[in-house]
């Protein structure tokens, strides 16, 4: 008896030894960068647990909010580069430098994962007197600076869809700021705001339930959540230069952790990121998955930065020109 | 039949219920230690429940969150540090009330009127969800612009002595809930170049620092006096008290509702609000207000329970948060393969009467464990300043530190408490403080929308608030309580009396 309790402690003893060696050897600080309850930290919350699974150890999750996302992104980036702080991210680091928000971007970090892809849609109060893109643009026309359209400040999906608009189609409405699209959709519902462009996400229970109507998708493709509706490239074709377009959700370490650790991260968030239930809650909310890491994920970050950058600033959103920051015409 | 299995789930099914007294057991202690708060307990209960099934994860969440917002009370009444915002305007009797020796009443009465406020907040989401939430989201940006002015005319009520001095301290909370990012522009304000400063400062921070830091320095002035003896003979209020206070308790309770349902608002304002309702209101109380007023008491405590109710109505009809605790149990409704919307009602009634059956048990349960214990609560009072100074000097750094995480922000609740003595000192009121915070972004962000969507011409204003019969009433309230305030009203009542 004495003797099997003791060769199987012994057995304990040299299993753990290797182990020790290993990533990760102590529980992994997870740092969101957008608030309880929001979509970053719905994504965030539920993908971590099947790649815990995968990983063999726990990510302690953690908001930290303010600075639209900034004051979360440089907490990270203070932090050691040995893949014990991993942040999860949004779009809006990507456009701090044009935007003047922080000096830090995700060139200072390492794609993990892109996990996955918001669609935009343009939806509008029931009642509104239009239904398809194009009598949008004409009932605008007749009734300049009327239609009011929620935006969430600039830098924010809502400006960069009303950018690529007025690229496109030029308008005169009026931009009534919300501090978020809940509230702005909220205010959409009660007729405070006419027009919305949002996340597909965002908008899908309240389409469906009748409470806004939808008059375009922002993407190439039609939405299988929403088949019926058209989109954009149906009715302007014009449009098609900027799409696919989207914000995105992704894990992040900082730059200079080793490669084995990002690839031991980068592996279990794969695997996460494929879990069932993940893949269901992804499409129910209307997003897109990507699950891209690597050379993948780093062309990804790098063309999207380049062609919102330029979109913001030819739309005279932006405060300093991403060619001063090196940033590539698209 | 299906409706009242729904309703009855939670108290047919042994986990459920226990679940449930877990979590509003737990949720009065999170609610009175300050800077922990419920919507920091629910984030974290999503990580935790993560792989459980929704009913149990969700039970779990209403207990916490029912007893939280009851449990703020707790430390408002003992040690005139609120432990959530929304028990700020209970401290203001109930704090008095402890100091007279009487803080077992003042806990015994608040546990009252709080279940009878989640009684009725339930109660309206149970049979009028659907078209409180139709209202509620009618409301246009004027509209919560003049809710605001309202609130800010608060200030009267907190003032105490002097006047002006209130609308000082008003003006400088209205400044500091400034301070920050503005997430309208993404411009900075009052920023001067500190990254700090640009996720603004801690509302939770200013709030420990004027309420527990400040008062535990103006203690250090009577630090040998001895600790006023309590009273421990009756805890459940007699019945014709709480009847004498059941009108009043039902408009407040209202309030509580109406304001919980608005997306935007929660129990904090509904709280204050309530207050100041109860101080217009009440002709004669026995004691006055600041002083011991049990109307001070019933009014905050119905109304900020009731919002808990109001707040699942726009949550359960449209999918749209009424506060930032359910705001985050819509994540975790998403999290668990629901999707909470406008057909969550048509296509998951069962989901819906669970839910109020569930704040039903825990409404009762906070009854329950409210009545329990209190005499050891009151003890603390009864400790010698020296032991209970240093206790709330810790309590005020740990709480100011778990908000955010943060060592920033237990220096500003240092900074705010010594401020706030000297504030006290030299007769600042420290309530209109905290409501110039809570409001600031409430009153900018809608004045700005408001005159956005008129194209900034302030006729069109106008217009609009004439022409909507919703924005007409609520700015015949606000003239209606500075009219009521001026010299030239009062001669005219006095007139009138004579």
């Amino acid at each position: 008896m004495f003797k099997s309790v003791f060769g199987a402690a012994i057995a304990l003893g040299l299993a753990a030894t290797p182990a020790l060696a290993e990533f990760p050897e102590k529980d992994i600080q997870g740092i969101i960068q957008w608030g309880a309850g929001g979509s970053t930290d719905t994504v965030a919350r539920s993908v971590t647990p099947h790649a815990e699974e995968a990983l063999g150890g726990k990510v302690i999750l953690q908001n930290v909010t303010g600075g639209v996302g900034a004051i979360g992104l440089n907490q990270v980036e203070r932090a050691d580069a040995d893949g014990y702080t991993v942040l999860f991210g949004a779009e809006n680091p990507l456009l701090y430098k044009v935007m003047q928000l922080g000096q830090k971007d995700y060139s200072d970090f390492v794609p993990v994962n892109i996990l996955a892809r918001g669609v935009p849609i343009l939806v509008a109060r029931p009642d509104a007197p239009f239904d398809t893109f194009p009598e949008m643009i004409e009932y605008i026309k007749a009734n300049p600076k009327t239609v009011k359209f929620g935006s969430t400040g600039p830098g924010g999906l809502p400006s960069v869809v009303s950018a690529m608009i007025q690229q496109k189609t030029p308008i005169e409405v009026t931009f009534v700021p919300y501090d978020g699209d809940g509230p702005a959709l909220t205010a959409l519902q009660g007729g405070a705001v006419d027009v919305m462009p949002a996340v597909l996400g965002a908008a899908i229970e309240s389409i469906k339930g009748g409470k806004m109507k939808p008059i375009a998708i922002f993407d190439t493709e039609a939405a299988p959540q929403l088949p019926e509706v058209k989109t954009i490239v149906e009715t302007n074709p014009e449009f098609a230069d900027f799409l696919p377009w989207g914000p995105f959700f992704g894990v992040f370490v900082k730059k200079g952790t080793p490669d084995d650790v990002v690839a031991k991260l980068s592996e279990a968030y794969k695997t996460g990121a494929a879990n069932e239930d993940f893949t269901k809650l992804i499409d129910g909310r209307g997003y897109k998955m990507l699950s891209l890491s690597g050379d993948d994920a780093q062309k990804f970050l790098t063309d999207w930065q380049s062609k919102t950058s330029w979109l913001v600033w030819d739309a005279g959103i932006a405060k300093k020109s991403p060619e001063e920051f090196g940033i590539p015409k698209p | 039949m299906d409706i009242l299995s729904n309703l009855l789930m939670p108290v047919t099914d042994l986990k459920l219920l226990g679940l449930i007294a877990v979590g509003t057991f737990a949720g009065i202690y999170v609610g009175a230690i300050p800077g922990l708060s419920v919507t920091m307990a629910v984030s974290i209960l999503i990580s935790f429940t993560f792989s459980w099934d929704v009913y149990p994860a969700l039970a779990l969440m209403i207990g916490i969150y029912m007893g939280g917002v009851y449990g703020g009370s707790r430390t408002a009444i003992l040690l005139n540090i609120p432990g959530a915002p929304s028990a700020i305007a209970t401290a203001m009797d109930g704090f008095p009330l402890a100091q007279q020796g009487r803080a077992g009443e003042a806990i015994g009465i608040v546990t009252v009127v709080s279940f009878i406020g989640g009684f009725i907040g339930i109660l309206a989401l149970a049979l009028f969800a659907p078209s409180l939430s139709d209202f509620a989201i009618r409301f246009q940006p004027r509209d919560f612009m003049l809710l605001a002015i309202m609130g800010i005319l608060l200030v009267g009520s907190l003032s105490g002595e002097s006047l002006i001095k209130g609308v000082f301290s008003g003006a400088l909370g209205i400044g500091i809930g400034a301070v920050g990012m503005d997430p309208l522009t993404v411009q900075d304000r009052f920023v001067f170049g500190f990254d700090e400063l640009r996720g603004g400062v801690s509302f939770i921070a200013v709030m420990i620092g004027m309420f527990g830091v400040a008062e535990a320095l103006s203690q250090l002035h009577s630090v040998n006096t001895p600790a006023v003896k309590q009273r421990i003979t009756r805890i459940i209020p007699a019945w014709s008290m709480v009847r004498k206070h059941l009108p009043l308790g039902m408009q407040t309770s209202t309030i509580g509702t109406v304001v919980g349902a608005l997306p935007g608002t929660g129990g904090d304002i509904a709280a204050l609000m309530a207050y100041d309702y109860a101080k217009r209101t009440t002709r004669n109380p026995e004691t006055p207000f600041g002083k011991g007023a049990v109307e001070g008491l019933v009014a905050p405590e119905t109304a900020n329970n009731a919002a808990v109710g109001g707040a699942f109505i726009p949550m359960m009809t449209l999918g749209i948060p009424g506060d930032a605790v359910t705001a985050i149990m819509i994540g975790a409704l998403f999290i668990h393969g629901l999707n909470p919307g406008p057909m969550l009602m048509v296509e998951q009634p069962h989901m819906f009467w669970f839910i109020v059956g569930s704040l039903m048990l825990a409404n009762c349960f906070m009854l329950i464990f409210g009545l329990t214990g209190i005499k050891l609560f009151v003890k603390i009072v009864e400790l010698p300043r020296t032991v209970l100074i240093p206790v709330i000097l810790i309590l005020s750094i740990v709480g100011a530190y778990a908000v955010n995480n943060n060592v920033t922000d237990v220096y500003w609740m240092l900074g705010f408490g010594v401020f706030g003595y000297f504030m006290k000192e030299y007769g600042y009121p420290l309530g209109p403080v905290i409501l110039g915070v809570i409001l600031s972004r409430l009153l900018d962000d809608n004045w700005r929308r408001a005159i956005i969507s008129e194209q900034e011409s302030l006729g069109g204003l106008m217009r609009g608030i004439v022409t909507s019969p919703l924005s007409l009433c609520l700015f015949l309230a606000v003239l209606l309580i500075i009219l009521s305030n001026t010299p030239v009203w009062r001669y005219v009542r006095r007139n009138k009396a004579a």
